[in-house]
């Protein structure tokens, strides 16, 4: 492998070590120096990757950008401070998606070779066996796998032997997905090295935010109720919905139920959310809840989705209690789990 | 608790710490621990301590004489910290509790108290037949009862070796000292699983979430080599191959009724709260548990079999102890069987006589 190739992978892949490497070694990323070395170029790329999640959350990355690797490179550190100075939930939740979204779509058109490669580099190394299955170990697996709510990909629903776990080439690309997700945002979290933020980023990042505003406009459940019943916003803005009798779609109705469910909700009470749908028919809606409560057909129980499937479904909308959680059982933080037990 | 109870329990809790200090050992480092203790039965649990070293944890046990000890299966950086997400978690043991399922008790294994009339006797009542108010049962767990739990214990060892591939070395079991066993798993990668992690690990154990649309798939196409699927499918797989012969099930209702059925036998009966909650205090291996007078005692790995918890982990002393008592069922202790004693003066050897008082059955009279 040339220089040459690894250098392309690197702005392919932007979070790989030695992307972060290549930017550490090159350019010094304090930010009084970023005004000189972080071109209009490279900020212009920034805003692109960043406005790329909102608007089609998916950050792309064409051979054009590939062939720039210096800018694009530099452009993935500058595209985080550019969310972390704006520090709105969302921005940074759909960033993160978008950013691993991208990445997924590109793993998956590289050779076994690379995958594994870039695997590795990410922590979450998997060997290819003869069967053409990947195994990965236990502990990687279930700490990334289980933002998935989809029952394959329960631990029990695999194949598992002396702590390895087997996936398939595209479910691993997935987990690698979900590790780069968890990165991004967590690098969007930190905090920032410098206070003063030059001037030409302020107005890119100002841009950033009229372009969300004026997509926010047009989601489902903008403006929705205040109101706090402990629920995390997803939640109550897809409950306040129902309540005004808007028809919700499917996906919708699965995070309500199964999210009532696993708050303990009664069966009835969960069925009597979907009163005031347009095709609500008492008898079906009972024998949904109780199919995703576990109690009909081979009594499965449903997950609640994470945060990041909501996400994708347009239906996240954060406020300050969800930052850092992964899903919305664990909104409200602290005193959410109760009083801690003893054996 | 009567006074004298408790002067007699906290006498005899220290004479065992006082002589079996170097067994009370936590697990390390023990600066980076959360601790909790019971010191009396009135008061709530004393909790966020924190020793820096050994010697500081002993004193406190000797001075204080804890009814109970506990220690989080956590490191944490900063242990005595309030807020939870404070203490700023660096990892935690995989941590087991099975306990012994109650089962129908034979009369005189069984004593109850009426808590509204105080009426009590023995036997296995369910109303008080004076008020006819619900009465209050006393159990005794008795040895068919942890022989239940100690098979579920050797499946989770065979589980936990041969799909989770963790080290024995990394796996210790203790009888929790009263009704059950504690299963502690120290192996490097284990710890660091987040809490959503541990709760696939507790749907495997009791294989919750199954696909029997899997199996079915399996035995249609019969494109695996059974012998190459691991874990739960292969073995429900391999069974049902097993079970049909040579001819392959076909009824679809019959094939879940089958699965279901493996599934009963194969699930590991863990407590699956515990396994999830990544804060839990667990009691401390080694010590006392004021529920019985017993200690959780550590069983190695080749002694699964021969492990006797009734004689194993019964830790005072032999002193004969004269206690007051209303209605206590007959039980094994010590490789000796007690009672039932109904309104009487007995005398006995303190381990016992600890056993009645903790169990809330006797009075302390004398030595
Ligand atoms: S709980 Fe998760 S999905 Fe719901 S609003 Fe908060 S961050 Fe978004
Ligand atoms: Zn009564």
């Amino acid at each position: 492998m040339d220089m040459g190739e690894n250098v392309l992978r690197a702005a392919r892949y932007p979070f790989l070590p030695e992307a972060r490497e290549f930017v550490s070694k090159h350019i010094d990323l304090s930010l009084e120096s970023l005004e000189k070395t972080g071109s209009e170029a490279v900020l212009k790329r920034a805003v692109e990757r960043v406005k790329d999640a909102l608007i089609l959350k998916e950050v792309r990355v064409m051979p054009q950008h590939e062939s720039n690797y210096v800018r694009e490179m530099l452009s993935f550190p500058i595209a985080i401070i550019l969310v972390s100075t704006i520090a709105n939930e969302y921005i940074r939740r759909i960033y993160s998606l978008g950013e691993s979204r991208g990445a997924y779509k590109r793993l998956l058109k590289e050779s076994d070779e690379i995958l594994l490669l870039i695997g590795e580099k990410l922590g979450v190394r998997g060997v290819m066996d003869s069967n053409n299955l990947i195994r990965i170990r236990i502990p990687t697996y279930l700490n990334l796998a289980y933002i998935f709510h989809e029952h394959r990909w329960k631990l029990v629903n695999r194949i598992v032997d002396k702590g390895y776990v087997w996936v398939n080439r595209m479910e691993y690309a997935r987990l690698i997905q979900i590790e780069i997700n968890n990165y991004v945002y967590e690098k969007t979290l930190e905090t920032l090295p410098v206070t003063a933020v030059p001037q030409s980023f302020k107005e890119a990042a100002k841009t950033i935010v009229e372009t969300w505003s004026r997509l926010e406009v047009a989601r489902p459940g903008y403006a929705a109720s205040e109101e706090k019943g402990g629920n995390p916003p997803c939640v109550s803005m897809i409950l306040k919905r129902m309540m005004a009798g808007e028809n919700t779609s499917h996906f919708e109705r699965l995070v309500v139920a199964t999210f009532m469910i696993a708050k303990g909700r009664e069966i009835e009470e969960v069925v009597e959310l979907f009163s005031k749908q347009p095709d609500y028919k008492y008898s079906i809606t009972k024998y949904q809840v109780e199919h995703l409560a576990g109690l009909r057909g081979g009594g499965k129980k449903y997950s609640v989705p994470s945060c990041r499937t909501i996400l994708a479904n347009g239906l996240c909308h954060p406020d300050e209690n969800c930052r850092g959680i992964k899903h919305p059982l664990s909104y409200g933080g602290k005193n959410a789990r109760g009083q801690y037990g003893v054996s | 608790m009567p006074e004298a109870n408790m002067e007699f329990l906290k006498r005899e809790f220290f004479k065992y710490y006082y002589e079996n200090l170097d067994q009370l050992v936590p697990p390390g480092p023990i600066k980076n621990r959360e601790f909790g203790f019971f010191l009396d039965k009135s008061r709530g649990m004393l909790r966020h301590k924190c020793f820096i070293n050994l010697d500081e944890f002993h004193n406190f046990v000797l001075n204080e004489v804890p009814l109970d000890i506990y220690v989080s299966a956590a490191r944490y950086e900063d242990p005595s910290n309030r807020d939870m997400q404070e203490k700023k978690l660096i990892s935690a043991e995989l941590f087991f509790d099975i306990d012994a399922e109650p089962t129908v008790s034979e009369s005189e294994e069984s004593a109850w108290v009426c808590q509204n009339c105080g009426k009590y006797d023995l036997g296995t009542e369910d109303k008080c037949p004076v008020c006819n108010s619900p009465v209050e049962r006393a159990e005794i767990v008795n040895e068919n009862q942890l022989n239940e739990a100690l098979k579920e214990v050797k499946k989770l060892v065979e589980v936990l070796r041969s799909d989770f591939g963790i080290d024995e070395n990394h796996i210790s079991v203790f009888f929790s000292g009263n009704r059950g066993y504690h299963v502690h798993v120290d192996q490097e990668e284990f710890i660091n699983i987040t809490a959503e992690g541990r709760r696939e690990i507790v749907d495997y154990l009791l294989i919750q979430g199954f696909e029997e649309k899997r199996i079915m798939h399996l035995l249609k196409n019969r494109s695996f080599y059974s012998g190459d699927l691991k874990g739960i499918i292969g073995r429900i797989y391999r069974m049902i191959l097993e079970a049909g012969g040579d001819k392959i099930p076909r009824n679809k209702r019959r094939i879940l009724k089958q699965i279901n059925e493996i599934i009963e036998e194969f699930k590991v009966k863990v407590d699956p709260v515990v396994t999830i909650d990544i804060h839990r205090l667990m009691r401390m291996p080694g010590s006392i548990n004021s529920n019985s007078g017993m200690v959780k005692k550590r069983v190695r790995l080749q002694d699964l079999s021969s492990f006797n918890p009734l004689k194993d982990a019964v830790a005072l002393g032999e002193g004969e102890t004269v206690l007051r008592v209303k209605a206590v069922p007959r039980f094994n202790l010590g490789g000796k069987s007690f009672g039932p004693f109904k309104d009487e003066e007995v005398e006995l050897p303190a381990y016992a006589a600890a056993y009645i008082i903790c169990k809330g059955l006797g009075e302390y009279v004398r030595r």
